[in-house]
């Protein structure tokens, strides 16, 4: 098989399902997990890292356009003029 | 002073570069690549045998300079030097600009001089040779917009290396020795002399580690140099920086806060990026700021994870730009806006970037999770939280742009029917020898733990830290899909802290070119006129007399022999300031050879 039909394959409805089962398999495999050495109190929450991770996506992607937006995100030509 | 012992075993690897370099431009065709391999894989094997130590001392005037200062710490560091080398060699082995070669040459020689320096002298002397050198990485870009880079890059350097160089003056005054040594900064703003020197010195290092305010030089340069500089780029100059501030400042407060707010930054900037050469090198500040921060922290397990995850960064942010490099190569453009659809004509291209952001974003089995999470951990360990959170929400961000927002727009996104293929075979096999470090340091990572300055039993391999780890990659996928929408590029460019000076440029010319020159020229010049040179002129009259009598018949022979002179210098006047730089650079080259060597 091609390097390009197997790449095709991650491509299809059926591997996105697959993901959506994974991400919820990971969640839950998390609840029993051993916790030897607790830093903070997110170290105790299964899942905690689930949230964290889909949260933190989100503001930095949000919170760095709006950044952009005041000002910092330029024409190309602006040095140049 | 250091027991100093000879033994035949050590060959300073710079030599290989620096004195190897200049017979490439002798060489031609496969004679001069296999030339060019072989002298990288000497220095590599130079560093294999090297026994800890110290070398290669020389006095010179009233100085000690000590050239091999070899213990765990410098061969770490020069173990991924010289590896780095022999891949970059091999990526560019088919670039046949001797110029560009020996650029690169001088960068690595330069980088690994500065590693094995003993003393700030030494360091200082490599210190500029790295910039000097790899300037030429950008220029021989040839296009307008490098040499204008060049030059910024340049300024920003040279202004870095007098800073340094100001410390340790300061430095030596004090203390009479310029033997490297830990010499931390404590504190906001220097209260005395002492700390001025350690201020001077943590700047000057903290201008090449690219730490903002003073890191707008990295993205503004490693986008405009060439397809194979930009691979060197990325691996020597922040790292070296990140190298001496473990041996001289490791422990300073201000590290950590500097390098978190690095870590956050370069992520943000990444978000607006539409260059992919250019988001890589806002995470290489990224990247970058995980070591600062733990060279601040200067425990042991933060020394430890700051060495390995240099290590581990130079190799996966060099298959980075090695996989970007080739779209640039193959296809002209990296900007995601104008590319998409690729994974149908350079599939394999994409696996190597893929395992390349992978890597840094920590995944289980690739390299950064090995470095990343021990650096990380260390800060668990203080329980410094507000800095692991932080560093952890980094993690995040490294992933959503390396690991899926460059493959993503580059080789999927909106298919722009783009004729792509694959790289030549040479940036292809340096690139699978990339890849195959990165998985290979994530799965057995004993031996870099070997290679690190302090006994380490840190396991990354914990149930715990594996599911907290796929957890924040994973559902940071989740949110990337999520929010894709907001995630397509525009054509822009984002202001940085550089926007200060480059604009205060702009006034400065306005300033000269206006107002200074019409006073200059209406009021200045007719005051001079009438008050000097008139007068100036008469007594010149008189003394012409004398002269054209007398003088004159000595004069002429010595003018014919100044004629004849220029006419020959004439050839090296080029008017180029790139070609005085590279002949001062040679001249300084030959002269240490002389001031060291011959006594």
């Amino acid at each position: 098989m091609s390097l390009l039909k197997i790449i095709e394959i991650f491509r299809t409805k059926i591997m996105k399902r697959i993901s959506y089962a994974a991400l919820i398999l990971i969640i839950l495999i998390d609840f029993f997990i051993p916790r030897h050495e607790i830093h903070f109190f997110g170290d105790g929450i299964p899942g905690f890292w689930s949230l964290f991770g889909f949260v933190a996506c989100i503001l930095i992607i949000l919170i760095s356009k709006w950044i952009g937006y005041l000002g910092i995100m330029q024409d190309e030509k602006y040095y140049n003029e | 002073m250091k027991n100093i012992t000879m033994s035949e075993m050590f060959i300073h690897p710079s030599v290989f570069f620096i004195l190897g370099g200049l017979i490439i431009p002798f060489l031609r065709g496969r004679a001069k690549q296999s030339y060019m391999l072989v002298v990288a894989l000497l220095a590599f094997l130079a560093v294999l045998i090297m026994p800890h130590g110290t070398y290669g001392v020389y006095e010179f005037l009233e100085w000690q300079l000590t050239f091999g200062n070899v213990d765990k710490l410098s061969k770490a560091f020069a173990y991924i030097f010289s590896i780095m080398g022999v891949i970059g060699i091999i990526y560019s082995i088919h670039v046949d600009n001797d110029g560009e070669i020996l650029a690169a040459f001088y960068y690595v020689g330069g980088a690994l001089g500065v590693t094995l320096a003993g003393d700030f002298l030494t360091l200082f002397l490599f210190w500029e040779i790295m910039a000097f050198s790899s300037v030429f990485l950008i220029w021989y870009r040839k296009s307008e917009f490098s040499v204008e880079v060049g030059f910024r890059y340049l300024l920003w350097h040279v202004t870095g290396g007098l800073i340094l160089l100001a410390g340790i003056i300061i430095k030596y005054n004090l203390s009479g020795d310029l033997t490297i040594n830990h010499f931390p900064f404590h504190g906001w703003w220097p209260a005395d002399l002492q700390s001025l020197a350690s201020f001077l010195i943590i700047i000057g290092f903290i201008i090449n580690a690219a730490v903002p305010p003073f890191g707008a030089w990295l993205p503004d340069a490693y986008p405009a140099a060439t397809v194979t500089g930009a691979v060197f780029m990325s691996a020597f100059t922040t790292k070296t920086a990140v190298y001496a501030l473990i041996r001289v400042c490791a422990g300073s407060e201000i590290l950590i806060i500097l390098g978190v707010v690095m870590a956050i930054y370069g992520v943000v900037y990444a978000v607006l990026e539409n260059d992919a050469r250019r988001l890589l090198a806002y995470h290489i500040i990224s990247q970058v700021g995980y070591m600062v921060a733990g060279v601040g922290l200067g425990t042991q397990m933060a020394i430890n994870g700051v060495v390995a995850h240099a290590f581990c960064h130079i190799l996966y942010k060099s298959l980075l730009f090695m996989g970007t490099g080739s779209v640039l190569y193959m296809v002209g453009t990296t900007k995601l806006t104008e590319l998409g659809g690729l994974y149908k004509t350079m599939p394999r291209t994409m696996i190597y970037t893929i395992i390349g952001g992978l890597s840094i974003s920590a995944f289980p089995l690739f390299s950064g999770f090995v470095s990343k999470s021990m650096t990380v951990a260390a800060f668990g360990e203080e329980h410094l939280t507000w800095a692991f959170l932080l560093l952890m929400l980094a993690s995040a961000g490294t992933f959503l742009h390396t690991g899926l927002k460059i493959p993503y727009f580059i080789w999927f996104g909106k298919d722009r029917g783009i004729k792509g293929k694959e790289p030549p075979w040479n940036m292809e096999l340096a690139m699978i020898i990339g890849s195959l470090f990165c998985i290979g340091l994530g799965v057995f990572y004993q031996p870099l733990y070997l290679l690190l300055p302090y006994a380490t039993n840190f396991k990354p391999y914990t149930l715990y830290h594996i599911s907290e780890t796929l957890q924040l990659l994973l559902f940071t996928q989740l949110g990337f899909f999520f929010l894709i929408k907001k995630l397509w590029c525009e054509n822009s460019i984002s202001l940085d802290t550089d926007w200060l000076p480059r604009k205060c440029a702009k006034v400065l010319m306005w300033f000269t070119n206006k107002p200074l020159s019409k006073l200059e020229y209406n009021y200045i010049g007719e005051l001079y006129e009438f008050i000097i040179q008139k007068p100036i002129m008469r007594v010149a009259y008189y003394f012409m007399k004398i002269d054209t009598v007398v003088v004159d018949g000595t004069i002429n022979g010595l003018g014919k022999l100044a004629m004849t002179c220029s006419q020959k210098i004439q050839n090296v006047q080029s008017g180029k300031i790139q070609h005085y730089a590279m002949i001062m650079l040679a001249g300084v080259i030959v002269l240490i050879i002389i001031g060291v060597v011959l006594p």
